[in-house]
């Protein structure tokens, strides 16, 4: 395995992608068709990847370990960490033509459509969970929680695991 | 919360460590546990500030939490404070994603496993909902100072994208430029009648 197209594999995949699993498709393909993962790995990293911390996107790095050991997950690694750094020069572009009266509307409206599309995904999310009184008591006991702001994240996650294990 | 816009890097460190330590859960988890952080606890940005981030994020390629990270880093400390932010979100969870990958994995297929994830993804998706909400409410907010026009301009692009999304028939990026487009030509319009009158 070539670690520099191997690396160049993950790293276009989240280059022309957003989100933490938008570069899924691209690696996927590429991967298969060298033989370098097969679509059992897919299915394991990406499990793993719902049960580690952190942002989304981490399953690549447990596709690496699992596809090239601990090069293959800090080459992943590396992979997701340089496509976010142009923000910066988004950021650059938008700090000098920030008082053109059209780019506040600009960022506005993109912020809007984004919460429409977060919604949707997360319907999607909840329909792979299947929708049930039991899924959507969980669901609504979690915003009540939350709404709180006393019960830590990490609390509200265990909790909703547990009553899941409880009430079959 | 009172003063302390640029905290040490050791604050910075321990802030993000935590973070990239406790958000299991996904990114949405990962998200809500960032707000809350950065703008409730620490105060190190604005709430308007940090959706102005999350809209701008979402034109940088690759993982968003990641690009937000390094904008609330730079603002907290620099050049510095995105290594340091970053370095302290990722290490903890690459670390535990490595150790789960190399030791953990025949687990994720036990049933005790898969029924305590049934009940995990549907409060994920309620954390989301409640910081999707949180992210709304500033542009809706502004939208309302400005007169009904501009909050149904609102209210139809967050429908609109909606039915945009649903099937994903549609790319995602065309949804978001279109709408960014339409708001971009809506607020130039009215900077340009307010200025005639």
């Amino acid at each position: 395995m070539n670690p520099i197209l191997y690396f160049w594999i993950f790293l276009k995949a989240s280059l022309f992608s957003t989100g933490g699993s938008g570069n899924l498709p691209s690696i996927h393909a590429d991967l298969l068709a060298r033989g370098w993962a097969s679509d059992g790995e897919f299915g394991e990293a990406l499990t793993i990847g719902q049960l580690s911390p952190g942002p989304s996107g981490l399953w690549v790095i447990s596709l690496g370990y699992l596809t090239d050991g601990l090069r293959g997950s800090l080459l992943a690694l590396l992979a997701i960490l340089l496509p976010p750094m142009l923000i910066l020069g988004v950021e650059r572009l938008y700090r000098r033509i920030q008082h053109h009266p059209a780019v506040e509307g600009f960022v506005r409206g993109l912020g809007l459509a984004v919460v429409g599309v977060f919604v949707v995904a997360m319907f999607g999310i909840l329909q792979s969970a299947g929708i049930s009184p039991r899924t959507m008591t969980i669901a609504a006991g979690a915003v009540g929680l939350a709404l709180t702001r006393r019960v830590p994240v990490i609390g509200i996650v265990a909790l909703a695991g547990l009553s899941s294990v409880l009430w079959r | 919360m009172e003063p302390p816009h640029q905290p040490t890097l050791a604050k910075i460190l321990r802030v993000w460590s935590l973070l990239g330590a406790q958000s299991f859960g996904g990114g949405s988890a990962t998200l809500t546990l960032i707000r809350r952080a950065v703008v409730e606890e620490q105060g190190w940005v604005s709430a308007e500030e940090f959706a102005r981030f999350w809209a701008l994020v979402q034109l940088a390629p690759g993982i968003n939490l990641l690009a937000l990270t390094i904008l609330i880093g730079r603002k907290t400390g620099g050049a510095l404070g995105i290594a340091v932010s970053l370095f302290g979100l990722l290490f903890p969870s690459v670390t535990i994603t490595i150790l789960l990958t190399a030791g953990f994995a025949r687990v994720a297929h036990a049933s005790l496993t898969q029924e305590a994830l049934s009940g995990i993804v549907p409060a994920v998706v309620g954390l989301g909902l409640v910081t999707v909400w949180q992210i709304a409410k500033p542009p809706l907010v502004q939208s309302r100072a400005e007169g009904k026009d501009s909050v149904f301009l609102a209210l139809l692009l967050i429908v609109g994208s909606m039915a945009a999304a649903w099937r994903q028939h549609v790319p995602v990026v065309l949804i978001l430029m279109s709408a960014a487009v339409l708001g971009a030509a809506w607020s130039w319009r009215r900077s340009a009648r307010g200025a005639r009158s």
